[in-house]
This record gives structure tokens, sequence and C-alpha cells, in this order.
């Protein structure tokens, strides 16, 4: 399924990044920009947390020239005297006007980097607001964010995934450079699919599934596991014939008390002492009375 | 300066990447021998450094460098090193004085709501002083690339400053020291506490944590060693490139196991302690 989001979002679509401290997501979202560019579209990226060098590295071709890059970087707050691109600026007035200011035929795709960053200034109602807006705006076509999920409570980044049509989970997989995407993707009739992949990222920003596998760590044991059989592979023979399987089941044990051992017993067989008992006067001891003085 | 960190890291004097913003974090442990070796190799690299030491005094850091082979003081003469002693300005803020012309830097002890921009603003300012293209007096030494280093994060939380507002911070310093003047920053933040706190983050410590990891291009995790206390061995570094290397390489992860001794510190992988071969 990653390379069928990787063609390409429909008009309104609303695609989201979710990555963690362990694995970075930005990767994944230069091959979507990469993707995005090949397919000859205008994108601007809004560039909060890395820099317009470090975003470009590895986007190669003519066609980087259609990539607008928002400097936000290097002073999203205004804390010097001429700042490019604020975080304050992040409303639908403004982001239309800068999208508008490179006028191209087709609407651009816009790609946020990142979403943590607007979340972490900007309320998480009023950030849903903008992209909203912005998504039925027409100043857009689609709208790809980085959202790092581990910097925020579980309820905004709730929020923000529900208003998108495509999530991907990237997660750190077993080998090197291998990642595991999990992707949900709703479409505009309703229909919801999900889907898991192990994935790596070639150096020319491309992807390449490596599995459509929903194969967990090897730690986890398969659920439904042919019982081995344990006297398979010997060099000695473990197993038993049928007649040999009804002896041992003939078989009295010498230790186990059955009924014939105990008529046995009772019924002793003649010859044999017979055992008269008579009970003294001594034998009768009362625990509770001894010496056999009470009066009760 | 420790060489064996310096192979694992690739770096030398001599050569070390530029526009790198590493991390140093630690959990029930103490990382801050590794702020000495970052000190002592830039310093020995010939660069610019500016050191925020917010949690120990100058002679601290000074006696300790002075076992790596660097003087501090004579850096700080030399104009080498910039050294904002915290501990020492945030007395003059709390105890104010009349005639009182310190850097306003610490001026976040006043109001911690306000942030960290005239922290940020010492920073920019001495990294920009001498650097890049002015025309000093003659006789000034040359110096390398800016390297600011910070000491530690962490403490800021517990003087009452956001998290969001040390992340911005971090995130200022970084635009400026790492891009613009494409210098290196370190910076060190320890937490304690279990790792995984899943909802409800107002531990500021992790959540400072993860925004940093989030923000930097090398991370240095110390932790002590899961099985415990051991005397010839003092715990485990876990070193994490986060970047692709130019050459295609993508090595992510490596676990180290560390002595730290007079001289230094010596690192070793797991198992291979010397004092157990």
């Amino acid at each position: 399924m990653l390379p069928e989001l990787l063609q390409g979002t429909d008009a309104g679509g609303f695609l989201i990044i979710q990555d963690s401290a362990s694995y970075s997501g930005r990767d994944l979202l230069k091959c979507f920009i990469n993707a995005a560019l090949n397919r000859e579209e205008a994108v601007h990226v809004l560039g909060f947390e890395v820099s317009e060098e470090e975003l470009k590295d590895g986007l190669k071709g003519s066609h980087v020239q259609r990539l607008h890059f928002h400097n936000a970087y290097t002073d999203p707050l205004g804390w010097t005297d001429q700042p490019a691109f604020t975080v304050h600026q992040f409303c639908l007035e403004e982001l239309t006007r800068l999208v508008k200011q490179t006028s191209h035929s087709k609407p651009a795709t816009l790609v946020i980097d990142s979403l943590s960053w607007i979340l972490r200034h900007h309320s998480p109602p009023a950030v849903c607001k903008t992209l909203q807006q912005l998504r039925k705006g027409g100043a857009v076509r689609a709208i790809m964010g980085l959202l790092h999920a581990d910097m925020h409570q579980r309820g905004t980044v709730g929020s923000v995934c529900h208003l998108a049509t495509s999530v991907i989970t990237v997660t750190p997989g077993m080998k090197g450079d291998e990642a595991v995407a999990k992707m949900t993707k709703r479409s505009k009739s309703g229909k919801v699919v999900q889907d898991e992949e192990v994935f790596s990222i070639r150096n020319e920003l491309t992807v390449v599934v490596q599995s459509k596998s929903s194969q967990h760590g090897p730690k986890q044991a398969d659920p439904e596991e042919q019982e081995t059989d344990p006297t398979a592979n010997l060099t000695f023979n473990l197993r038993l014939s049928d007649t040999e399987r009804e002896a041992k089941e003939k078989l009295a044990l010498p230790f186990v008390f059955s009924k014939e051992k105990k008529t046995a017993l009772l019924h002793s067989s003649p010859g044999s002492g017979r055992i008269l008992y008579e009970p003294d006067a001594n034998d009768d001891y009362d625990q509770e009375d001894p010496d056999d003085d009470l009066d009760v | 300066m420790f060489t064996e960190l310096n192979s694992i890291l690739n770096t030398s004097p001599d050569s070390f990447t530029q526009g790198e913003c590493v991390l140093l974090s630690d959990r029930h442990s103490d990382a801050s021998f590794l702020i000495h070796h970052f000190l002592s190799l830039y310093l020995r690299a010939r660069c610019r450094v500016m050191f925020l030491g917010l949690v120990q005094s100058f002679n601290h850091y000074s006696a300790i460098s002075q076992r790596l082979g660097v003087s501090l003081t004579q850096a700080k003469e030399k104009g080498q090193l910039v050294f904002l002693e915290g501990l020492k300005e945030s007395l003059s803020v709390l105890i104010p004085q009349e005639a009182e012309t310190g850097s306003q830097a610490m001026d976040f002890l006043r109001d911690p709501a306000v942030g960290l921009k005239s922290l940020y603003e010492f920073v920019r300012s001495s990294a920009i002083s001498s650097g890049g293209g002015e025309e000093e007096a003659d006789g000034a030494e040359e110096w390398g690339p800016a390297v600011l280093l910070v000491d530690d994060l962490s403490v800021l939380l517990s003087l009452g400053v956001s998290v969001e507002s040390v992340l911005d911070f971090s995130h200022y310093c970084r635009a400026t020291v790492c891009s613009q003047l494409q210098g290196n920053v370190v910076m060190l933040t320890r937490c304690d506490g279990v790792e995984e706190e899943d909802d409800g983050d107002d531990e500021g410590l992790e959540r400072l944590l993860k925004g940093l990891t989030h923000q930097c291009s090398l991370s240095l995790h110390v932790q002590g060693l899961p099985t415990g206390y051991c005397r010839d061995i003092h715990g485990q570094v876990e070193v994490c490139w986060r970047r692709r290397q130019g050459d295609g390489q993508y090595t992510q992860k490596k676990l180290f196991q560390y002595k730290v001794n007079d001289k230094g510190a010596s690192f070793f992988a797991p198992g291979t302690s010397s004092a157990v071969l």
C-alpha cells in the first residue's frame, strides 16, 4: 500500500506521517516530496524543524525548482527583527497568500515539517481548524505533514489524525535500515483500508517495500504451532507397537493399592497364621481421661 | 578528550563533522564526563567555544580539564573560550546590586515564564562577535567554527522554565550555531525515572529528552548497567546516529560499556572489559 500512497493523494487529501524519537519519519516525508515533484506538482514546504539545505539534501534533478521552501527554521518565533515566517503566521490567510505568491497553473501540495512544532505553540483546536480550512479552501491540493507522536498527548495526536485521509506510523524495523509502516487510508466513500509493511529507503529517495508482512519480532512465538513429535529423529526407538502398548496398560504397578491386592490381604490364604485379638483393659486408653478417674 | 570515544564517533581535533547537534543524556547516571570530553576536544581543535556552565563553577571544569591536558583559564584569556558561569551570574540576579553590569543572560530567573530569549541573545552575540567576516584587531588569533556546549538543560526545568521554552531555545541555538555558522552544538540533559511514560506526559524531563532527541543528529545516552552496580564497568553508552551518513551508510545504534578513570574514560564493546578478559 505504501507505493500506492506514494503515487499521489486525491484532491483534498491530507497525509500524516507519525514518527517517534526512535525513528525519524523525515526521510519518508522526503520520499513523498520527491514523488510529488516527479509528478510535476508544485510543492510548498513550511520548514520549521530543519534547514533548507538539510531538507533538499538528496533531492536531485531539475524538478527541485518546483520545490518552494518557506523558511520558518531560522526564526520561527520572531526573536529577530525580520523573521521570514513565524509560527504565529500559521493561519488560513497567511498560508493562502504564501502559496499563491508563486503562481502555478495547478494548485500546490503543501508539506508541513513539522506539525509538532505548530502544535507546541498553538492550541490543537486552532491547528485543526486551520488544517480543515486549508483542505476545503482550494488554494492547496493536498497537505502532507510530519507529526512526532511521542511529543504530544494521545488525544491531541488522535484529533489531528482524525482529519487526515491517510496516516502512516513508522517504527524502527528489525534490521538496520528497515522500518515498519502501519498505514490507514480513508477513501471518500468511507471505506477504511489498513496495512502494515516493512520498507527501506534507498539513496535516491525511493521506497523499497521489503515484505508485505505482519510479522512481529522474533520474540513472539507462533500462536498455533504444530506439536513437535519428541520421538521423531532419534537414534533409538521410543515408539510402542500395539501389543507392547496393551501389555503396558495391563501391568499392575507395584505400589498401587488396587482392589485385587486389598482382597488378597484381607482374605488371607489358608495356611498362613490367623491373628486373634481380644481387647485388653490396658489398651482402652482414653485421651481425655488417661487415669480413668473422672466421673463424667 | 577520550581517544576511544573519538574513534567511535569518527572525530578528531583535526577533522570532525560540522553542523552537528549532539545530545548527551543520562538516566539514573551521570553523563557529565562526556561534556568534559567534548570541551577538551573542541578546545584542542582550536574552535571558538561557548560554554554555558549552569550547574558547576568554573573551577570545577578547569580542574578536570587540566587533567585532560587543556587549560580553561588560558583559553579564556586568549579569547577562545567564552564561559557563562551560571551559578555566579544567578547570584547577581537574585541579589541585585547597584553598579551591576552583568550580562542579561540569566534574566530568565526573574521571570521564568518569559522564556530563554535573553540567554539565546547571549549565545548569539558571543558566537557572532568574533566569528566569520569581521575585521578584528591585529594579533587576534583565528579560531575555527563556533561550538556551543550546554551543561545542562534539565536544570532549567527545575528553575521554572517550561519545556517549550527550553525546546525553543535549543532550536534557536541549533539554527544559529549549526546551520548559520556551521558550528556544533553539544547539549546535556538528564532525566530520572522510568522510561516508558505513555500518557499524561507531564513528566517534563521525559518530554524534554524526546524533543531534543528529535532535534539532534547524534545522541549519546548513558545508563547504568541493567544488571546493577559493577566496580569495573561504570555503565553503558548508547550511541545513535540519527542522520544518514553522506556515503549512504546507515549505522543506527551502537552500544558500548565504559569505565571512567582519573585521566579519562575507556570505552569497549559489551563484554570485553579488561577486567573480564
